[in-house]
């Protein structure tokens, strides 16, 4: 946790880690399953969903799942930077041609675009879309400790990407630090990425083949140290999640019911006026 | 660079269902390939430790055109080999959709336009250092600029085919609009092509054999060592 992120619109996975594994808020202690599920259902709501007016009650619900686990909600919008630039990255190509009613236009190079309804829609649309997924993904994995993250994945996916997931998982934590250490030792003798094409590509080249080379190196050690263990192609589990309550159970069921009426209502019949 | 930076409900659940499958479906090859889950300690490790360090340089953020950055997916390729290295794109991208960087649902897309760069990343390199035995960097350079060029346009094809939800443009003016994204990535895979030659480069000189190439024998201090023996 001393360690600070080195990009400021990517969620620092150091930091996520501590406020899962210090935090005791009421979010923290939901079963882990079941908001593993309720993040499929989120998924699925923000594909599903088309109505703007419900989009915005999904992305309220998952802004108050998120602040009831007491969660800072400046990081959160810190780090919506990186979604929202997605978002307007993709829109910007779409938003000045699709037909509708003219909100706004302008000439540029003699040619006149014009901001629409649909337009607008368009990118509100597609904004929120994106909060509610990535708002609710954050809280999952703000408030699931690392034990219970490694259950559901050694649980899910298949041999061995979860053993890759797990390992990786470990040694991103090492690996980003290294990175963060060269960047740090870079900028401490006034250097930056900034410094011409040539020198730039060079000095990124010889950042990141040193990362790989002692990347390389540390797996071959951990290799040799796991096989020296015993390591048999499965992690032990140190700990196992509690089964679901009545009440994980009563939750999932309410929002599957509210997930079939929303799919129901889009492709069988229009149940709320869309 | 060039992978489907898409966030959830951009694509319709037909369309989601229908990348995730064939992307499930090459990933089973990928598994099958290493061995059907048997996969030796070594390799695992270096997989992990590839997805940590692909992982990191995603989020280095090179402050050039409001930031961008690197995929190294090409480079996988060259490392670790196609089946491997699309195990372990597929693990970056379930990080990536964790925070935010493309979503959950497009985890099957961008997986299938990853494999492409890993694929091709990995055959471009041994058949232009293997047989046309051209240097390190441009062979480098030559396969990450093909591998990022092809999967530039395939990532175009799947948005277009695909087509955005919620849009009216039809195919055709998707494919238009998605254009403009495909050369800005193609200039990017350029500039990742010169990266990934001075990685190769410089990976030639200190690590050999993570390239596919066997290492010099260690010579320094020979001529001290048969002193030593002359005079013993």
């Amino acid at each position: 946790m001393s360690r600070k992120s080195y990009s400021r619109h990517i969620p620092d996975f150091r930091l996520v880690t501590h406020y899962a594994e210090s935090r005791t808020s009421l979010v923290h202690r939901i079963n882990p399953w079941t908001k593993a599920v309720l993040l499929v259902f989120v998924i699925l709501f923000v594909i599903i969903i088309q109505d703007p007016y419900l989009l915005a009650i999904l992305l309220v619900a998952t802004v108050a799942f998120y602040a009831a686990a007491r969660l800072p909600l400046t990081l959160l919008l810190g780090w919506y930077s990186l979604p929202v630039f997605f978002v307007l990255t993709l829109a910007v190509l779409f938003v000045f041609s699709e037909p509708g009613r003219q909100l706004a236009s302008f000439t540029l190079l003699g040619t006149r675009i014009a901001l629409t309804e649909n337009g607008a829609l368009l990118v509100v649309n597609l904004l929120m879309r994106a909060l509610a997924a990535v708002t609710f993904s954050l809280a999952f994995f703000m408030t699931t400790r690392y034990t219970n993250i490694a259950v559901i994945a050694s649980k899910s996916l298949p041999k061995p990407l979860d053993n890759i997931f797990l390992l990786s998982y470990r040694f991103t934590f090492e690996t980003s630090d290294e990175v963060a250490d060269v960047l740090d030792a870079m900028r401490s003798r006034s250097g930056g990425l900034v410094k011409g094409v040539s020198r730039q590509t060079k000095m990124f080249a010889g950042i990141i083949g040193l990362a790989f080379v002692h990347a390389f190196e540390r797996a071959e050690r951990i290799a040799k140290a796991m096989e020296a263990r015993g390591f048999t192609g499965t992690f032990p589990m140190t700990e196992k999640i509690p089964r679901m309550s009545y009440g994980d159970y009563a939750l999932i069921g309410l929002v599957a019911l509210a997930l079939a009426i929303v799919a129901y209502s889009r492709y069988f019949n229009n149940l709320i006026g869309w | 660079m060039a992978h489907v930076h898409l966030e959830d409900g951009s694509f319709t659940l037909f369309w989601v269902l229908i990348w995730s499958a064939l992307a499930a479906g090459l990933v089973s090859i990928a598994l099958y390939r290493q061995g059907r889950g048997q996969i030796p300690t070594r390799k695992l490790a270096i997989a992990s430790m590839c997805v940590a360090v692909g992982f990191a340089a995603f989020q280095i953020e090179i402050p050039v055109f409001g930031g961008v950055h690197l995929n190294l997916t090409p480079l996988m390729g060259i490392l670790v080999g196609p089946a491997l290295g699309s195990l372990s794109v597929l693990t970056i991208n379930v990080f990536s959709a964790a925070i935010g960087h493309g979503g959950w649902s497009m985890i099957g897309a961008n997986t299938l336009v990853n494999m492409v760069e890993v694929f091709l990343g990995f055959y471009a390199y041994r058949f232009l250092r293997g047989y046309a035995k051209v240097e390190r960097f441009y062979s480098g350079f030559g396969a990450a600029a093909i591998a990022l060029t092809v999967s530039a346009l395939v990532a175009v094809l799947i948005v277009s085919v695909s087509e955005i939800q919620g849009s009216t443009q039809t195919r055709a003016q998707t494919m238009a609009n998605m254009l403009v994204l495909a050369i800005a990535n193609i200039v990017m895979g350029l500039f990742e092509g010169v990266v990934t030659g001075y990685i190769v480069s410089f990976l030639g000189k200190v690590r050999p054999d993570l390239i596919g190439e066997s290492a010099p024998a260690r010579t320094e201090g020979i001529e001290d060592r048969l002193e030593v023996a002359a005079d013993v």
